[in-house]
C-alpha cells in the first residue's frame, strides 16, 4: 500500500526555487497560464461553433477553410427550423415530464436520505449497499421487463413511464449525495426540535431540507439535468410524434435532414435552444453544483 | 390531446398520494406491532426507495434473466430456449463481435486517457490560479451540454471541411495526408469518438479531481519538504496517495458510464455497424427486430462485464488506493 511513510528523503536539498529564481518562476507561470488557457480555448471553441453555425445561411456551412462568423447573421434559421416540427409541443411535454420527475425525485431521494442518515433500524447498511449497488446495475438490462410491465399497464406511448416511475427513488447518486449531506448536520438542531414537539415529517420539512439547500439545489441541476436530456425513456415509450420531448424531436429532425442535406445550421440552432436552460441553470447554480457534484468523490 | 397530460397527472398524483400514505401506514403498523419508534420511522422513511429497489430493480433483473433464456417478441409469450441465446451470440452472430469489441475499446482508451489529463488539469489549476472560479466554470461546461447537442456538434465538427480537419490542416500538410472525414471512415469512428468522450468528461472529471487537490492537509506537504523531497517526489508521494480515493471514484464511474454509452449514436452516422455500441445494439435487437429474449442474454453479458471491470478495480485498489482513516501498520 502507497502510503506517505514510504517518501524517500532526497539526497540533495533542492533549494525553493520560486524565491530563488524570479525569471524562471516567471516563465513557469506564464507557461501555466498559456497551458490554462489554451485548455479553455479547447473547451469554448465548440461552443462558439455551435453557436455561428446556428445563424449561418446554409452557403455558409461547409465551406474550407472554414467560416468563423455567419456573414450576414440569419436568425432566421431557428425560426424556420423551430415551425419545421412541432417544436413548441417539444418543449411543452419536455417541461411536463422534467416538472413531474424532478418535483417526485427531490422529495423521495432527500426522505430516503433523511431515513438513512438519522434513524438506526436492523439491515441499514446493509440496505444503503445495496442502494449504491443499485447504481451499477446497467439500465439496459430492466429495460425490458420494465417496457412489458408498462404495456400490462396499458401506458406505452404516455408520459407516465418518464414521470410517475420517480416516486421510486431514481437515483440512488441523489440519496447518496443528500445523505453525506445530512450526516454533516449536527444531531442537536433536531434534539431541541424533538423537545418543541416536532413531529417526523415536521423536522424533515421544516429544519433538515432547509440545511441541506446547497446540495438540494446541486441535486436539483442535476435532476433537471437528467430529465430534460433523458433520451431512453421517451425513445422507447414514445411513438406519436407529438408526445416527443425536444431531444426526441432533435433526432427526428436529425434522421429525417439527414435523407437529404445535412441542414447543421438547423441542428444547431434547435440544439441551442435545448442546452440554453441547462447552461443557464448551470450558471445561477453554479457555486452549488460543483460543490455538490465533488463531495461524492471527495468525501466517498 | 389534452387528456393526455391529464392521464399522466392522474398516475402521478395517484402513485405519489398512495406512496405517502403507505409510508404513514407503515410506520403505524410497526408501531402496533410494538416495534421500537425510531426503527419503524426508519423503514417508514426508507419505504419509497424499499418499493422502488423491488419493482423497478429486483422484479426486472430476475425477469430478464428469465427472459435470456427464452424467444420472446413480446406478442407471444416467451418460450423457454435454453442456452440458446447465449449459444447464438457466441457463435452464430456476425454483429456480437465487432459490438462488443468497439463498446470494450472505447471505455479502455477513454476512461484513463481522461483521467490522466484531467489529473494533469486539475494540477496545473491547484498551483494558486488566478480566478480560479471562472476557470473551473469554463471547463466544466462540456458536461452541462445536453449529450445530443455534444454529438450533433462533434459530427460538425468533425465533416472532412469542420474545424477539426482546418486546425489539423498545418500538421495534414506535413505528412502529406488527405483530411480524413472521421465519423464517415470506418477505421476512424472509434478515435473520432474517443476524441469527442474526452471533450466530453475530461471537464467534470478536473473538477472532482481539483476538489480532491485542494482537500490535501497543507501540513503533509511541509513534513515532506522537511523531509528535503522535491517537486515530482512530493507529487508522486503525498499527491496522489492523498488522491487515490477521488482517482478511484472517477474510474469507476467514468468505466460504468462509457460501457454503456447510447445516446450519442443516435445522432451520429457511422457506416455500416462499426459505430455500433453495446447498449444501443441491445436496443435494436429488442425493439427494433422484437428479439426480446435475445437482447436480455445481451444485457446479461452486457452486467457480467461491468461487474468484471467493477471487481477489477476494486480488487486492484489495494495496491494503489490509499485511505487516510485506515491503519497501515
Amino acid at each position: 500500500m502507497a502510503t506517505i511513510e514510504q517518501t524517500q528523503p532526497l539526497a540533495t536539498v533542492v533549494p525553493d526555487s520560486e524565491r530563488s529564481r524570479p525569471f524562471g518562476a516567471w516563465l513557469g507561470r506564464g507557461l501555466m497560464y498559456g497551458l490554462i488557457v489554451l485548455g479553455a480555448a479547447v473547451v469554448l471553441i465548440p461552443f462558439f461553433w455551435m453557436l455561428a453555425t446556428s445563424f449561418k445561411p446554409e452557403a455558409q456551412l461547409f465551406v474550407y477553410p472554414p467560416q468563423w462568423l455567419p456573414d450576414p447573421p440569419r436568425p432566421a434559421n431557428y425560426r424556420e427550423a423551430w415551425g419545421a416540427l412541432p417544436f413548441g409541443r417539444f418543449l411543452f411535454n419536455t417541461v411536463f415530464m422534467t416538472v413531474l420527475a424532478m418535483v417526485a425525485e427531490l422529495f423521495t431521494a432527500s426522505i430516503v436520505a433523511y431515513g438513512f442518515a438519522r434513524y438506526r433500524f436492523p439491515l441499514r447498511n446493509t440496505l444503503f449497499v445495496v442502494l449504491l449497488s443499485t447504481m451499477m446495475l446497467p439500465g439496459i438490462l430492466t429495460l425490458i421487463p420494465k417496457f412489458v410491465m408498462w404495456r400490462e399497464l396499458d401506458r406505452i406511448d404516455t408520459f407516465t413511464p418518464m414521470t410517475v416511475a420517480a416516486w421510486f427513488v431514481w437515483g440512488p447518486s441523489f440519496v447518496f449525495l443528500l445523505r453525506q449531506f445530512f450526516l454533516t448536520i449536527p444531531r442537536e438542531i433536531e434534539e431541541a426540535a424533538v423537545l418543541d414537539g416536532a413531529n417526523t415529517f415536521q423536522i424533515y420539512w421544516q429544519i433538515m431540507l432547509p440545511l441541506v439547500k446547497p446540495a438540494l439545489l446541486a441535486i436539483g441541476v442535476l435532476s433537471f439535468q437528467a430529465n430534460w436530456n433523458n433520451f431512453e425513456g421517451p425513445l422507447i415509450y414514445l411513438s406519436t410524434m407529438e408526445k416527443f420531448p425536444m431531444v426526441l424531436g432533435l433526432q427526428f429532425f436529425s434522421e429525417t435532414l439527414s435523407q437529404e442535406a445535412p441542414k447543421m445550421h438547423y441542428m444547431m440552432a434547435m440544439a441551442t435552444l435545448m442546452a440554453t436552460p441547462i447552461l443557464v441553470l448551470f450558471f445561477l447554480a453554479q457555486r452549488y453544483f460543483i460543490e455538490g457534484l465533488t463531495v461524492g468523490g471527495v468525501k466517498g | 390531446m389534452l387528456s393526455w397530460y391529464t392521464l399522466t397527472l392522474v398516475d402521478y398524483v395517484v402513485v405519489g398520494t398512495v406512496m405517502i400514505l403507505s409510508m404513514i401506514g407503515l410506520n403505524w403498523v410497526l408501531r402496533r406491532l410494538g416495534v421500537h419508534r425510531e426503527t419503524a420511522t426508519g423503514y417508514s422513511l426508507i419505504l419509497p426507495w424499499i418499493l422502488g429497489f423491488l419493482i423497478w430493480n429486483l422484479g426486472p433483473f430476475a425477469a430478464s434473466l428469465y427472459l435470456s433464456f427464452t424467444e420472446y417478441n413480446i406478442l407471444q409469450p416467451p418460450t423457454f430456449v435454453g442456452f440458446d441465446n447465449y449459444v447464438e451470440m457466441f457463435t452464430d452472430d456476425r454483429n456480437f463481435w465487432p459490438v462488443l469489441r468497439f463498446t470494450l475499446l472505447f471505455a479502455v482508451i477513454n476512461v484513463p486517457l481522461g483521467l490522466v489529463g484531467a489529473l494533469l488539469t486539475a494540477t496545473l489549476l491547484n498551483q494558486n490560479v488566478r480566478g480560479l472560479g471562472a476557470w473551473r466554470t469554463i471547463y466544466y461546461l462540456p458536461a452541462v451540454l445536453p449529450a445530443a447537442a455534444t454529438a450533433l456538434l462533434w459530427r460538425l465538427m468533425f465533416t472532412s471541411n469542420g474545424i477539426i480537419n482546418f486546425f489539423l490542416g498545418p500538421l495534414l500538410d506535413l505528412i502529406n495526408q488527405p483530411r480524413p472525414s472521421w465519423f464517415s471512415d470506418r477505421d476512424l469512428v472509434l478515435p473520432s469518438y474517443i476524441i469527442m468522450g474526452l471533450w466530453g468528461v475530461f471537464g467534470a472529471n478536473t473538477v472532482i479531481l481539483l476538489a480532491g487537490l485542494k482537500g490535501i492537509p497543507r501540513d503533509l506537504y511541509d513534513a515532506a519538504t522537511v523531509d528535503g523531497a522535491g517537486a515530482l517526489n512530493k507529487y508522486l508521494n503525498v499527491t496522489i496517495p492523498m488522491l487515490s480515493p477521488t482517482l478511484f471514484y472517477v474510474l469507476i464511474t467514468g468505466m460504468i458510464a462509457s460501457l454503456q454509452t447510447f445516446t450519442v449514436a443516435f445522432f451520429i452516422d457511422t457506416p455500416g455497424r462499426s459505430g455500433t455500441f453495446m447498449n444501443v445494439f441491445i436496443y435494436q435487437e429488442a425493439f427494433e427486430h422484437s428479439k426480446m429474449g435475445y437482447a436480455s442474454a445481451l444485457g446479461w453479458v452486457m452486467l457480467l462485464i461491468l461487474l468484471l471491470f467493477t471487481l477489477l478495480v476494486f480488487k486492484s485498489s489495494p495496491a494503489w488506493v490509499h485511505y487516510e482513516g485506515e491503519k497501515t501498520n
